[in-house]
Order: C-alpha cells, then structure tokens, then sequence
C-alpha cells in the first residue's frame, strides 16, 4: 500500500502542476479558471493522503463547489467572447521575472529543509471529527471567531459597493 | 503481489453502479413518460414493444447513433470536458449511499459530506457547458443555473446540518442504524420541516419542473445543453437522472429509515422507498407549472433560509437538552 501512495502523490503533483501552468499560460479566462479548479482538486487529494479527508471533501465542497463558480459566474456576467482577446504575449523580461519569483520560495523552503533535520515520515493518522471541533472552539475559538467577523465584514461591504453603484446610475 | 480485498470490493461495486445507473435511466425515462401520460391523460408511449416497454431502449440506440456536433465557434476542450464533468462524479456518489445493511460499496465517515462535495460539480459541469457552447440561450441557462444552485444549496446544507447535528455523525450507515424499523420511529417524524425544506431545495438542485429554469424549453429553447446532439446530450440527461436518485437515496437515508422497514429490514425496502419518492417528484414536475424566476428565489430567500436556520436552532436547543 505504500507504494500506491507515492503513485498518487506523483498523480496529485502533475494535476496540481498541468492545472497551476494551465492557469497561468491560458489565453481564455474560462480555461485559466478550470486549471485553477484542477488546481484546487489535487491539493484535496492531498489532504487524502495525509489522512484528512474531512478538509479534503471540505476544500472540494467550498473551494470547487462554491468559490470557482462564483468566479465563473462573475466571468460570464462580464461577457468575454470565447476566444477572448487578452494582453499581447510578452515574452522575455516579464515571464522570466515571473519565473524567478515563483521559484524564490520553492528555493528557500527547499534549502531550509536539505540544511536542517527532516523528521522522519510516518504514516499520518487521521483525526477524528469530533476532536476537530473540540480545538476549534477550545484552544482556537479567538481565531475561528475572527474568521467569521472577517466574513461578514466581507459580504457587508459587498453589499455596501453594490448599493453604491445602483446610487450612481 | 496481493490485491488488498477494498480494492476488490470497490471495484464490484463500481461496476454494480454503472449498471444500476444504466438500467435506472431507462427505467426512469420509461416511468416519467408513462406517468405523465395519466396525468395528462393519455396513453404515453406504447408503440414499441408490449405497452410500450421498449421505447426507453429504442431512444437510447437513437442517442448513441446521433452524430455529436461541435458549434464552429465553440471552446473544443471545454464543450466536451462537461458532459464528462457532469456524469463521472456519480460514480462517486453511489460509492457511499447504504442501500442494505451491508450492501455499501464503500463505508466512509464522511458519506453524507462526500455526496454534498461532489454534487457541486454538476453545477460546475453546467455551466462550463452553457458557456463553453457560445449560444446565448446556453449562456442564459448556465447563469440561471447557477444563481439556482447557489441560493438552494444554502437551505439544503442548512437542513442537512440540522440532522447531522441530531445524530451525531456524517455517516450515512450509522444514521439508518439509529432509526427504528416502523414509520414512527423514522426521522421524518421528527424533523418534519427539515424534510420539507430538504426536498423542495433537492427539486431545484436537480433542475427537476417547477424548478427547471436552466433548461426551461419553452423560453430558453433547452438551455445549458441547446448545442449538445447524441451521446453528449445523453450523458446529461443520464446524469440527471442519476441526481435524481442521489437526492432520494439521501433523503431515504436522512429521514425514512434508509434499509429499514417492518417485518424484514433489507434493500427491497431502501429501493422501495426511493422508487416512491422520484415519483413524488415526476408527480410533482407534471402538476406544477413553472415558477417564475423572481418567485424562485424569493421562495428560496425569504422562506427556506430563515425557515432552515429557525429548525437548525431548534434542533441544537433540543439536542442540547
């Protein structure tokens, strides 16, 4: 069975790769968007493999079932044609800064973990849901609160910028 | 090298699926057409083969004979990715619904939030094919889709929360286990509205009439799926039909005791009830004429949600107590 688990992290690195270039090089905002949802898929898979298929079904349902619909739903609401024109391809300065800055952490991250001490694997054990909700609101209630503060804040200014434009016209 | 048994279990399972699925559609189309022949009065299909019986197979071969075609101006990956999109998360969907006592394909802690997660792609699914197919009609039935799928979900989770919250786990098995084997010990006697709210926001989620603004026919010609010829449209209406029984099987599950029933508990029971209930639907679909879309959601916004929120706060007061 371990070895299944390397052949899916393998399978979730390349849908979370093909979905991330997907994202960044497609002309059409429509097909950058379904590269973010590949995007979004693999990091779930993820979550599966090490042993957290609560956030896992959790990222799908939130991130893939609600969030990217949105998105699309705000895409189709601005009319782009199909083959929507975009920015002329700039090739040289711009792409290889782009390269760098997204190579920058990977570099840091991977440097600090070759230098110091990796702690050696062991298979994740899941953690049951109740207890997940136990440190959500023990330990961590100021912070899950704030969450929801950051939320509502969010959609009443939605509203706020909504009414506003109906004013202007 | 040995196969772990899962593996085994799973893939029998999968493939019990697919046919289950298969052979519900055409059960189903059979069904539709036929009970909406009473209503209407009169007869329904009934040339080909004995009372009819054999139309659902000849309007398969059809679709599968149908050239697919592709609009010149549509986005080739796309266009065909959501047909595709729509119908291969069923599988998954299928995967954890108990009809027995132990005819599960896959026992999973999460069952219930699974089935939630992956029924969000269908709408995905739908308006990756409204857009993609570059028809304005399609286009239409793709936002209204959306606007539907998004308002209705917001009820259903909420009244799915509530039950989930009475028995204390997303398992889809345990929570047949803690219901009793006769009518009054099944959960609908205790969360009634909960029922309620739960199927009205299931009927929209479906797209099923008076819901069925995506694809209403007489103003949007057929909506999301205008373009779509032959198979590609088939898998949709496949599709459809597989939500359909998704939707039942999971209020079966919530509220009707799942597999249980007097004298001997079992899957006849678990088909049973869930055969009773897409009729409940088809009854429903051709009783009512289509809401408007202003009705909609105001139905959606000004009633199922606080409705769904005031029975999520009296189920925590009486769980607590």
């Amino acid at each position: 069975m371990e070895h299944l688990a390397y052949v899916a992290f393998g399978i979730y690195t390349l849908i979370i790769l093909t979905g991330g270039l997907m994202a960044v090089l497609c002309r059409s905002m429509v097909r950058a968007l379904v590269g973010l949802i590949l995007t979004l898929f693999g990091v779930a898979g993820c979550y599966l493999l090490m042993a957290a298929p609560f956030i896992a079904l959790m990222q799908i349902l939130i991130y893939v079932g609600a969030v990217s619909i949105l998105i699309l739903f705000a895409i189709m609401l601005t009319r782009a044609p199909a083959g929507a024109e975009e920015a002329p391809y700039i090739f040289p300065w711009r792409s290889l800064a782009a390269l760098a800055v997204a190579f920058l952490p990977l570099a840091v991250i991977g440097g600090m973990i070759r230098s110091g001490q990796v702690a050696p694997l062991v298979p994740p054990e899941e953690v049951p849901l109740a207890e997940l909700g136990q440190t959500l609101i023990e330990p961590y209630l100021l912070a899950f609160e704030l969450i929801s503060v950051i939320l509502t804040v969010a959609m009443a200014g939605a509203v706020i910028l909504g009414f506003e434009r109906r004013i202007g016209k | 090298m040995n196969i772990p048994p899962e593996l085994i279990h799973i893939s029998i399972a999968l493939a019990a699926i697919a046919a289950f699925i298969g052979l519900n559609g055409l059960v189903l189309v059979y069904l539709e057409r036929k009970v909406a022949g009473f209503i209407q009065r009169r007869p329904g299909p009934y040339e080909v083969g004995p009372w009819g019986l054999l139309q659902p197979v000849a309007d398969a071969v059809k679709l599968v004979g149908k050239q697919l075609v592709r609009p010149k101006v549509a986005d080739p990956w796309l266009y065909w990715a959501a047909p595709l999109l729509s119908f291969t998360p069923i599988f998954l969907l299928f995967l954890v619904i108990p009809f027995g006592p132990t005819l599960t394909g896959m026992e999973f802690n999460y069952g219930l939030l699974l089935i939630l997660a992956f029924t969000g792609l269908n709408v995905l699914a739908l308006c990756l094919a409204g857009w993609s197919s570059a028809n304005k009609y399609s286009l239409l039935g793709a936002a209204r889709s959306v606007a539907q799928s998004i308002a209705y979900e917001i009820p259903l989770l909420l009244a799915v929360l509530a039950i989930a919250f009475q028995f204390g786990t997303l398992n889809l098995t345990e929570m047949v286990h803690q219901q009793g084997q006769w009518p009054w010990q099944w959960n609908i006697m205790f969360q009634p509205l909960a029922f309620v709210i739960y199927f009205l926001c299931a009927i929209a989620e479906t797209n099923r009439a008076p819901f069925d603004l995506p694809e209403a026919e007489s103003e949007l010609t057929a909506g999301f799926h205008t373009e779509y010829s032959g198979m590609a449209f088939g898998l949709f209406f496949l599709a459809e039909y597989a939500y359909i029984i998704v939707v039942s099987c999971v209020a079966v599950v919530l509220f009707l005791g799942g597999w249980q029933g007097p004298g001997a508990p079992g899957f006849w029971w678990f088909l049973l009830k869930v055969y009773a209930l897409i009729l409940v639907i088809i009854w429903i679909r051709w009783t009512y004429p289509r809401v408007r879309f202003d009705q909609l959601l105001n139905i959606n916004w000004k009633w199922l949600l606080p409705l769904a929120l005031v029975n999520l706060l009296l189920t925590l007061i009486f769980v607590k107590i």
